[in-house]
């Protein structure tokens, strides 16, 4: 099979010939084709100048050049187009993907409210029901008093957990305290010993400190689930221009490749995550080997309207 | 020239014909040159449907006024397998082009308006319109849309 390249110059001088449709055409499915093959946007551009290159000839007029040159506009952009199709996908997933989060975020305050607020008010009425059933049957009491008692610590795990949800000590006491917060809960819970370290005057925007508690709350999750660990640090730091943030454990590890290419397949979390890191221009990376734990990395550029 | 254009597909020569016609349609109506590459890609994608699943079909384009707008549209129609499941072909990575969001998804995300009917008769139809943005040469009178059902 002739090689893309010589097709794609091949094409093009038809198309400078003056072959009309037929070579946009063609330039077109090379297009197509380039994309199947993995090509990017900038290898279109190296592979059309050098294709131009080609068939320029340096007898030319300038007439004969311009026209040249127009027609070989048009043969690029042609040749560009699925990749512009395939830019609009992107674009239209990403919005999608945002309009997800946004969902989410909702999603996540209506079952905070439902667990603080609302449950709350049924617990109420079961202690009210129960002080009447302890007037009316004094033997019961003792018994009723234990009950009394589990109700308690349902009624604390209820309000931590939607604390933990949608915490508004994130908005009232910054990332650092909520996070800290949070690992509480976690290490509870888990048995995990976590540390939570950063600089506690770390001051910053709503979308950015929401964004790195969903991380850091996604990497809690994970490190439960996956990592058998015993240990957790996380750390935030503010360097130059970026924010870093890290959450690491002392677990099996994994191989790295054979989980990047499931991504996709690892639920809403990792794909949510995603998509908050690119709207904010940030990245995420995981490092780890089996039997050495695995750290999760992010990184954000910021700047501190404090220091800049 | 004549603002609607009827082109049997059965080859890749064909697909130039649709091209072809479509461009000049383009350039009539003032389009600017981004568009009309937007419209020969649409072309070029629901062509390729066509050879590709049905083997024989035929496009449609046609220019089309609304109040002081002016566009063009596009019909293809085959008498394929017709399409069992249409939000299922619309999903990016059905088709052939393996997830890259060519295909109709793509087609629909260059054009202004699109509509996909696949009937009991096996017929396809996909109908797009491409409003002008190119205002310049779009005051000549054209005559009203046509009536587009589904086949």
């Amino acid at each position: 099979m002739e090689k893309l390249e010589d097709q794609y110059t091949a094409a093009l001088r038809d198309s400078i010939a003056g072959k009309g449709e037929s070579s946009l055409q063609q330039a077109y499915e090379l297009g197509r084709r380039a994309l199947a093959d993995g090509l990017g946007v900038l290898d279109m551009a190296a592979m059309y100048h050098k294709a131009l290159t080609a068939c320029l000839s340096r007898h030319s007029t300038p007439e004969e050049t311009e026209l040249m040159l127009r027609a070989g506009a048009s043969f690029f952009a042609e040749s560009r187009s699925p990749f512009e199709m395939t830019h609009r996908g992107f674009r239209e997933t990403n919005i999608g993907l945002r309009h997800l989060n946004q969902t989410l975020e909702q999603e996540i305050k209506r079952i905070a409210h439902a667990l603080h607020d609302e449950a709350g008010q049924l617990l109420a009425s079961v202690y009210l029901a129960l002080e009447e059933v302890a007037g009316n049957l004094p033997p019961a009491r003792e018994h009723l008093l234990k009950v009394k008692g589990l109700l308690d610590l349902i009624e604390g795990q209820l309000r931590r957990l939607s604390h933990e949800l949608r915490p508004t000590i994130l908005d009232d006491l910054g990332l650092l305290s909520a996070l800290k917060f949070l690992a509480e809960g976690v290490a509870a819970r888990t048995g995990l010993l976590i540390t939570v370290e950063g600089d506690s005057e770390l001051s910053l925007p709503p979308l950015l400190s929401t964004t790195l508690y969903r991380i850091v709350q996604e990497g809690f999750t994970n490190v439960t689930r996956h990592a058998k660990a015993t240990q957790v640090n996380v750390t935030i730091q503010h360097e130059l221009q970026t924010l870093r943030c890290s959450v690491k454990d002392n677990g099996i590890g994994f191989d790295v490749s054979s989980l990047s290419a499931r991504i996709g397949d690892r639920g809403l979390g990792m794909i949510g995550i995603r998509e908050r890191l690119n709207s904010l221009g940030g990245s995420l990376s995981l490092v780890s080997t089996p039997g050495q734990g695995t750290e999760l990395v992010i990184t954000i550029p910021h700047t501190n309207s404090l220091e800049s | 020239m004549a603002s609607e254009a009827v082109i049997p597909i059965t080859t890749d020569i064909d697909v130039v014909a649709a091209r072809q016609k479509g461009r000049e349609l383009a350039t009539v109506l003032g389009f600017v040159s981004t568009d009309s590459t937007l419209l020969a890609t649409a072309i070029s994608e629901l062509a390729r449907n066509i050879i590709r699943y049905a083997r024989y079909g035929e496009i449609l384009i046609s220019s089309v006024q609304s109040g002081e707008r002016v566009g063009i549209t596009v019909v293809a129609r085959d008498k394929g397998p017709g399409i069992a499941n249409i939000s299922l072909a619309m999903q990016d990575g059905f088709s052939t082009s393996g997830g890259l969001g060519l295909g109709l998804p793509g087609v629909k995300r260059m054009m202004d308006e699109f509509h996909l009917v696949s009937d009991a008769n096996r017929t396809s139809t996909a109908c797009l319109w491409q409003w002008s943005t190119g205002w310049g040469m779009a005051n000549r009178r054209l005559r009203q849309p046509i009536l587009l059902s589904p086949h």
